[in-house]
Order: C-alpha cells, then structure tokens, then sequence
C-alpha cells in the first residue's frame, strides 16, 4: 500500500510539472500580447523581445475608445455572437436529433449535403454568395451576417454525433410513455446534451465574436461595422498600430473567457451519465 | 380527421389480397435465412408491409412512416431553409462553375474540362497540393493524439482544472496576429533567436541553423508545430464533451475487476469515445485541407505571398478567385479538395459505419 | 425586398418558436429575440444612411484609412463648395484588403458607388479586365483636359489606347537617412548625384557590428521593390518583358550587404512583420530607400514625440547607375475610376476633375501628400510642410527626371506580380541562388506571357 501511495504521488508530482510546462507554452502568447499592448508601435516587433515594456504606456487602452468607435463595434459584435449563437444552438440541436434519433426518408443524402459542404472552403462560394444576399438586399445589414453563420453544418453535424452517444432506449421508453417526438427532444435529450451544447456555444461564441471576412465583405457603414474590423483600422496603409491592437484584442479576449469559464462547469463527469442505464 | 377517406369495402378487400401473400411470404424468407444482417432488413421490408395493410383497412391517408418522415423533417427544416438558401445553393453554384469561364462580370462561357487541364500544367497547383497533403499526414495525428491527451489529463479530478483548460484553450482564441507573432520570434531565424540559440549550444553549426518559417525545408514543419499547439485546446473541448457522455458506472465495474489506468483507458474511455473520435477526426481532416490563414500569417511576411514552398489549396484558391479573378479556376480547385476529402470522410464514414455493427 | 421580409418573418417565426419551446430558458434569449425583432422592422429605414437635402445628388466614394488621411476632408469640403447640389459620402472599406473588397463589390450589377479609388496597378488591371471601369477618354477630350501635366503617368496606365483611371496621387521613392548616425561616424550626408557602387560604399562605411550596438549602413524593407527595382531604373530594361537577367548585379549587391552585416537580415524581417518606419525609428539604420508616403508619417511621428531617434532626418535622390541622370526613381499612383454602372456618371466625372486637378493637388500637397499633378509651386508647398527637413539638398530631392511604375500595366500585371514577390523571397532568404531565383523568373514570367 505504502510503495503504491508514494508512486502516485510521484505520478502526481510528474503531471503537475508537465501541466505547468503546458500551460507555460499556451500563456506565452497571452503574455506578449500584455507587454505589445503597452508599448509604442515602433517597439513592438522589435527582436529580441522585450517582455516588460521599459515605460508602459497605460494609454493604449485609452486610446483604443476615442481613435475608434470601439464601444459601437463592441455593441454591434456582441449583438451578432448572441443571436447567432442563440439561432445555431436552437437549430442545430433540433435539426440532430432527426438525424441522430429519428428514421426518415431521405436522411443519409440530406446529411450527405451537410458534410459536403463543410469541405468547400468559402472562398470558392464567397463571391455568389454575395452577389445573391445583395440581390434580396441583404448587403451592408446585419442580418446577411446571422443568416450566414446561423444555419452552419458544422453545428448539426457535432450536436448529431453527441446525440448518438445517449441511449435510444430513452427515447424509446419515452415514446411509448407516450411523449411526442418534440417532447423528446425538450424533455430528454437537451437536458442530457449540455456538455455539447455548451461546445457548440463556446465554438459559435469565438467564431462570430473573431469572424473577419464575413464582416470586411458584407458590411460598408461604420456603425454597422464589427470588432475585428475595428482592428483593423489600426492597420493602415502606411504604418499600423500594433500596440493599440494587441490592447484592444486583450479587451475582445474578455468576454470570450467568461464565456468559457462560465460554461466550463457542465463539463464534469457524470452530467450526462446520471440517470442513464447504459 | 379530415385524413380518413370513406372506405369502399371491395378496394380495401383488393388491397389486402394483394399484400397479405406478400407479407406472408417475407415472413416466411425472414425465419429462413440465417445471416443476421438480411433476417434485419427482411424484417423491416415486413413492417413496411403491416403498416400498408394497416393504412388500407383505416383508409387513412398518409402512412405512418410518411408521419414520422414529417416529424422528422420539422426538426430539419428550421436549419435546412436557411442552410439551403444560403450555404448549399451558393455552393451548388461553385460546382456549376468548376466547368466554367468566369471573371463574375463579363458573359460566362463554357470551358469543358479547361479548367482542370490547367490545373494539372500549373506548378502552384500541384506545390499547393503537395503541400496541403504533407500538412494533412502530418498535423492530423499529432492533434487528434495531442487533444485527447490533453482531455483525459485534465478530465481527473486535479488541482486547479479550471485554469489547465482554460489555458490550453488560449492559443486559439487569442488573436492570430499575436500567436503568429510570438512563435515567428520563438524560432527566428537569427542565430539569437532562443530556439536557434539552443540548436546552436548544442553544436548545430552557425550555417547549418535553420530558417524556420523563412527556410523552404524547414517551413511546413514550423507550420505543422504550430497548428498543432494552437488547435489541440480546440479539439479537447469536444472531447472533454465526450467524456462527459461516459457512464460512470462502467469503470466502478472495471475498478472492481482490478483493471489498471490504461487498461480503463484502452477498454473504456476509448471505445466510448467513438462517436466523438469520428467526429473529430473529420472535423480535423477537412479543417486540415482548408489551412489557410496559419501559413499565410507565419510565412507570409509583409507581402503576404506564399511560396512554393509553403503554399497551400485554399491560398491557391484564394489567389485564383480573389488576385486574378478566375473564378472558374478557383472552382475547379476547390472540386479537387473536396472530391479529396468527400474521399476520405467516405472511408471513415464505412469504418464507422462497419465499427457500430 | 419582399425577401427580405419574408426572411425576416421567417427568422421571427423561428425565434418566437424557440423561446416557447425553452419557456423562458434564459435571459440572454430573451434580448436576442428582442434585438432580432427590431432588426427585421429597423432595416427598410436604416438603408439611407446620409441626410441628403431636397435636390442634393449624394455620391459614393470608395477609400480606405478614412480617419488617417488627411485630405478626403477638404477635398471633399472645398466640392461641395463649388456644387452645392452634389453630396460626397465617404466608404471606408478598410486598407489591408481594400481592393479585395473593392472588387467584390463592384463585381455583378447591384453595386451603386459612383466613384472609386484605385490602390496599385495590379487592383487597376483587375478591374479594367472584369469591365467594370469606365472609360475617361471621352470626359478627357471633352472638357479639354491637359493630360502633360501628368509627366507621362497617364500614357503608362493606358490599357488598349483607352485610359480608365485618372491618377491624383503620386508617391516616388527616395533615400531616407539619419543624420546623426552620419554625425556620429563622421562621414558627409548623401548626395543627390550617387551612384550605386558610391552608394554602396557608404553603406559599408557606415556599418559597425559590435553586437549590441549594431548599425546598419543600409536598410532594405522586404517589399520587392525595394532592391528588385534598383535594376530597373536605368530605362533600359521592364519588369514585364520575361528576362531578368539585368537584375543580377543588384542581387549581388545586397546579398552581399546582408552577408556583412550591412543591412539586416531578410529573413528575420519577414518573420518578425517589422515595420520599416519600426525599423528606422530605432535610431540605428543610417540609409533607408522608401516611398514619398514616410514623409508626412515620420515628421508627424517625430512631432508628437513618439520617434526620439531619427528626429535629425534628411532625404536623397535614389542613387542611380553609371552614366544615368539622378533623379530616376520608382513611383506609385494613386487613381480614381467611375465603375461602368455609377448611378451618375457625370457628377462623378466633375469630382474626379476636381480632385486629379491643380484644384486636388493643391489640397493634397497642403497635407504633405505628393499629388500626380506636380510642378514647382507645389513641391514648394510640401517642402514647406511642417517637419520637412531644411536643408537644400533634401528640398532638391523632391525633383524627379524619370518615374517607372512599381509595377507597369498590362492585363498579367497581377499573375507576374506572384512571380517576381517569390522569386525576390527565395533570392533574399537563401532559399534559391540568384541564379537559380533569376531563372525561375525567366521561366515563369514567359510561361505566363504565353498564356
């Protein structure tokens, strides 16, 4: 017993320095994002790395709100992400459960046609695409955006494969209980699917929240501008403000973690399998 | 119910005299055959038929399994409509104008198979798509290994797991710029570059370092490394997902059997994963295909045009579609990347497919 | 616009049937439904974004770096004045990708901008290929518009005989150096009258590479352009012709340069993204070879005091090669075009007269900039632009004898474009011998000829 406790414990001891390792390499880049963010554009690439900034320049954060309309960037982001996500999430995990849970005619091609067309990269279909939402007169409006990125393959295809993993016994009992196929889904199978909803809501939250081309393609007007468009204005012709980006991308990281952190709690072992015979 | 029609008793008898023997006689193949697999799809052929006679003597309109394809298609149809109108059709477009000659402006005219002919003459091309193919071997084992590590590691119940996952998602949600930024001056190409400077302690001659991201044999290594790091905290959040799905119960069984950590990981953890692992290993296949922005951020340089030696499909699409305007082109290359991992999704879909029965 | 609505119902539908189903699932819910319903309703009003007065024409004008330009204002301001009943509205389409976007844009029948901006030749090229530019030769001849004044510019951006943009801005290069760094060694500034085996020397003159307080002779940013284009200068050879032999010597020269520690090394400013104005503003770099455009930006920058170490700046003509006159350089326009389908052509031409015009190039020069109509009043005005070095010589850097284009046009201008950036990368990394990168221009370039 004694030889066995002191082996995990040195285990133990092995896991934690290699973690710290780990999280040491995935910090790194937060950490120079930190220091570029309080230094003067001409010093941020400057090789070798200057960690910390000899006379940080607190301004940059300052700075970032008046040289632009940040606040209505941040406003206009957060707009799209919560609808986006909220639409994907809602029809994603509807759309998985007929094709997880439910025999109908039809369904291997219609899944076929998801999947394929996660294989074809946008910028091949970019260009119809526009032309077609600024023929329904979409273009410049934020919902060319949501609608977009809204119904993604991506999404039905992860919410599928997570439906899949619960039992259809459930579904079964539930069905001769008497329960419509829509009850089903209401009754069972979202409360048993949160660890992937919160995924699928983490993946949809950071796509939309950092998506780029999207936004530089549909949207013209400023105020209908986005967050990493605004990001972009730091980038001008003739010089671009690195310090300013990193200070407004550290910002833009904020709600992301408390998106992550927030959710990170539903991935803990057992909410799935509670209740589940397997 | 309006579904119900009136029942004339002499068709309802056709009916039936016509699809009971044949009942009869499905039932009859079922009990002899002997492969489970064909006793299965016999059996289903019968329900097919039980449910007719059913419809036949009720007289009602749809059958039960047209109800439930209805109920099905009411799930589907709220992210069908808007996929369809705006992810498929546009992408059925771009099929349409692989066989095309298109600027987007001027007349389209038809190319036949032009398009693909200069693909196979254009050096760019078939860089890209070697390119493309070496970082899909590369990258694709590395982080589906990588992320499940990661994801079973910090799945235990250990001190400060919050902050471990919450790190490992890091490389990928900060902003590409920076990540791009920081590892570029990891493995700068001076000789005082800290990762130079080691191979250079370690006896790795002055002349012989090498360049990294600016070195054409060394440049798709650098970018596999990177993809790497950066994606693994990605595909660990799904698998962790997964984890989540595993019965508890199965491994206070094991536990009870005196079964050892890889032995529960090796009989348990991973075949439970499966879906998940699928799920995963396509994701990660296609999104491997489609690399675009971490080449063009790591050697790309202020010009933003990649090398032969680094370049990649998509950036070739881009350049197509986006610099010269050939969009016909684009398409065609874009149907060669698809048709590629169409290919390999098949494979893995028939494993699958083969595993679960 | 019936779509539109029934998308929007649709959309609404949907959420209404979500927040049912969730029965108050969350409040986030809630205010996505909320923000979703007034979008549906607030889009059909939101579409005309510019309060246009009773009769007022409004026009839209594509650029980019809206904030960070200095002249779209007045130019803008001062039309208005002399056209009351027309209205400019500025749409910044960002600088990075800019005629990316331009293109996709104007491309197909719906775009509705009147006037557009045209960043380099090669987005020129694109556009006059797709169609959808306008062609200003019949505006030209007909409001009698005297094209000299252009210095030959115009004659190099035709396509087919037939001009579709008209340049308003007109950036060259020229020789950036610190004078303190020359103080320190003491060694005289450059001349105006260099060539580049003197040039050269200097560089080498100027170096010291004690580690940890190098200083760089020479600084070359990693463009093309910037040592590429040396070759180019002596009027003799073109960068589209398919033989690139004449490059050689160039080559050899920074290469060399790079080798001793001379200028720094390509590859690790590619990798580290260094800016050149980063680069310069270290205080190390004694010669830097940029465009016209570094001007404003460095005396601006050295003004709010963010540069402290090449406030003692100069400029000199670009060295040229034996038995050339100085004063041949590269240049880069700045144009605008009126797309094929502009909702009003010609208020648009009367703008674009306007601002390509003395009108225009005074305006511009006020703000530091160099307009492509230039004559000697004018480089008076920017040399005495606030923070313009004093001294004569820099002054006299300002006259140009001969201007190439960066990049000349024809309708491969974009396809020889990737060749020659790649060739140039693999030349300064190492990657290929200058022979080896010269024989692939070779190559590539005449395959794409032949197309």
């Amino acid at each position: 017993m004694k030889i066995k406790n002191t082996k995990t414990r040195a285990m133990r001891a092995v896991l934690y320095v290699v973690l710290a390792v780990l999280a040491l390499v995935m910090l790194v880049p937060f950490v120079w994002m930190l220091s570029a963010s309080l230094k003067l554009d001409k010093d941020v690439f400057i090789f070798p790395i200057e960690w910390i900034p000899k006379n940080p320049r607190w301004q940059n954060y300052g700075d970032i709100w008046s040289k632009i309309p940040l606040s209505t960037f941040v406003l206009n982001t957060g707009k799209l992400t919560i609808i986006v996500t909220f639409l994907q999430l809602l029809t994603s995990s509807f759309a998985a459960y007929a094709f997880a849970k439910l025999d109908f005619k039809g369904k291997d091609l219609l899944f076929l046609a998801y999947i394929a067309t996660i294989a074809v990269p946008w910028q091949v279909y970019m260009v119809p695409q526009f032309m077609m939402m600024r023929s329904m007169g979409l273009a410049d409006t934020h919902l060319a955006i949501i609608c977009l990125q809204a119904f993604s393959a991506f999404g039905v295809f992860m919410m599928k494969q997570f439906y899949e993993g619960i039992p259809t016994e459930l579904c079964e009992a539930a069905r001769i209980d008497g329960m419509t196929e829509y009850q089903i889904w209401y009754r069972i199978m979202l409360p048993l699917s949160k660890p992937s909803l919160s995924t699928l809501t983490i993946f949809t939250f950071v796509n939309t929240w950092n998506d780029f081309l999207g936004p530089l393609i549909y949207l013209t007007t400023e105020s209908k501008k986005t967050l990493q468009l605004g990001l972009r204005m730091f980038i001008s012709q003739f010089g671009s403000e690195y310090g300013l980006i990193m200070a407004a991308s550290v910002l833009s990281l904020i709600p992301v973690l408390v998106v992550f952190l927030s959710l990170q709690k539903y991935f803990v072992e057992g909410v799935a399998a509670s209740g589940v015979k397997g | 119910m309006g579904k119900t029609k009136t029942i004339d008793p002499a068709v309802v008898q056709k009916k039936l005299s016509l699809l009971e023997p044949r009942l009869a006689e499905l039932q009859r193949q079922a009990e002899a055959e002997a492969d489970p697999k064909k006793k299965l799809r016999l059996g289903r052929q019968a329900d097919r038929m039980r449910d007719k006679i059913r419809q036949a003597k009720t007289g009602e309109r749809f059958s039960r399994q047209a109800k439930r394809d209805m109920v099905a298609y009411s799930f589907i149809a709220p992210n069908f409509i808007g996929f369809a109108v705006f992810t498929l059709g546009p992408v059925i477009f771009a099929f349409v104008l692989a066989f095309l000659k298109w600027d987007g402006n001027n007349a389209m005219e038809f190319a036949g198979l032009e398009n693909f002919a200069l693909m196979f003459g254009n050096k760019r091309f078939l860089a890209s798509l070697r390119n493309t193919v070496i970082y899909c071997l590369a990258t694709v084992p590395f982080t589906l290994a990588a992320a499940l590590a990661l994801a079973v590691l910090l799945n235990q119940k250990i001190k400060g797991r919050n902050f471990f996952r919450t790190v490992s998602f890091f490389p990928y949600v900060a902003s590409l710029v920076a990540v791009a930024a920081v590892w570029n001056m990891l493995f700068s190409p001076a000789k005082s570059g800290p990762v130079n400077m080691i191979l250079y302690n370690l006896g790795v001659g002055a002349k012989s370092l090498p360049k990294w991201s600016a070195d054409k044999n060394w440049v798709m290594f650098t970018v596999v490394m990177f993809s790497v790091w950066k994606n693994m905290g990605y595909y660990m959040v799904i698998y962790l997902a997964g984890l989540q799905g595993i019965n508890g119960e199965l491994y206070e069984a094991c536990g009870l059997d005196g079964a050892n950590t890889w032995q529960r990981f090796w009989y348990i953890t991973l075949p439970q994963l499966r879906p998940t692992t699928f799920f995963v290993t396509i994701i990660l296949t296609i999104n491997c295909f489609k690399v675009y922005d971490i080449v063009y951020m790591l050697a790309g340089g202020n010009t933003g045009v990649l090398n032969e030696s680094a370049i990649v499909l998509v950036y070739h699409i881009y350049e197509e579609a986006f610099r010269n305007w050939n969009l016909g082109y684009a398409s065609a290359c874009a149907m060669v990347l698809f048709l590629m991992v169409l290919a390999i999704t098949l494979v893995q879909f028939r494993g699958e497919k083969k595993y679960a029965n | 616009m019936k779509k539109r609505r029934l998308i929007s119902l649709m959309m609404a539908t949907v959420m209404a049937g979500g927040l049912v189903a969730c029965g108050g699932g969350g409040n986030d819910n809630e205010a996505a439904a909320t923000t979703a319903a007034k979008e549906g309703g607030g889009e059909a009003t939101a579409a005309e974004t510019v309060a246009a007065a009773e009769g007022q024409t409004v026009m839209k004008w594509s650029i980019w770096d809206k904030d960070l330009t200095l002249y779209y204002q007045p130019l803008i301001e001062e039309f208005e004045k002399q056209n009351p009943d027309l209205k400019i509205e500025l749409v910044d389409l960002g600088s990075s990708d800019y005629q990316t976007v331009l293109a996709t844009q104007l491309t197909g029948s719906g775009s509705d901008f009147d006037i557009v901006t045209i960043k380099d030749v090669p987005g020129y090229t694109t556009l006059v290929n797709k169609g959808v530019l306008e062609p200003l030769d019949a505006y030209i001849s007909g409001d009698g518009v005297d094209l000299g004044g252009y210095k030959g510019l115009t004659d190099q951006i035709q396509v087919d005989g037939k001009l579709y943009e008209l340049p308003f801005r007109s950036d060259f290069w020229v020789l950036y150096y610190n004078k303190d760094v020359f103080d320190a060694a003491g060694v005289d500034y450059p001349t105006n009258d260099m060539t580049f085996d003197q040039y050269d020397a200097l560089a080498r003159q100027l170096t010291v590479d004690t580690p940890g307080q190098e200083v760089y002779g020479a600084h070359y940013h990693t463009w093309r352009s910037a040592v590429q284009l040396f070759g180019i200068l002596d009027g003799k050879n073109n960068i589209l012709d398919g033989n690139y032999d004449f490059l050689k010597p160039y080559y050899e020269m920074a290469l060399a340069q790079q080798e001793d520690g001379v200028c720094q090394d390509y590859a690790t400013l590619k990798t580290s993204n260094l800016h050149y104005s980063g680069a310069f503003s270290q205080g190390n770099v004694a010669m830097m070879n940029m465009g016209t455009w570094f001007l404003s930006t460095l005396a601006e920058k050295i003004k709010t005091g963010e540069y402290t170490d090449c406030t003692n700046w100069g400029i000199a003509k670009y060295p040229h090669a034996e038995g050339v006159e100085p004063g041949s350089t590269l240049a880069t326009i700045t144009a605008l075009s009126i797309p094929a389908n502009a909702p009003h052509k010609e208020d648009a031409w009367k703008f674009v007269k306007f601002v390509c015009g003395e009108e225009g190039a005074e305006i511009l020069a006020s703000t530091g900039n160099i307009p492509a109509l230039m004559n000697d009043d004018i480089a008076g005005m920017i040399s005495a632009m606030e923070g313009f070095p004093e001294d004569e010589a820099s002054k006299e850097a300002l006259q140009t004898a001969n201007l190439y284009l960066e990049m000349p046009v024809s309708n491969k201008s974009s396809e020889i474009e990737i060749v020659l950036n790649e060739a140039h990368d693999n030349i300064m990394t190492g990657n290929s011998t200058i022979d080896e990168g010269i024989g692939d221009m070779n190559e590539k370039v005449s395959a794409v000829l032949a197309q």
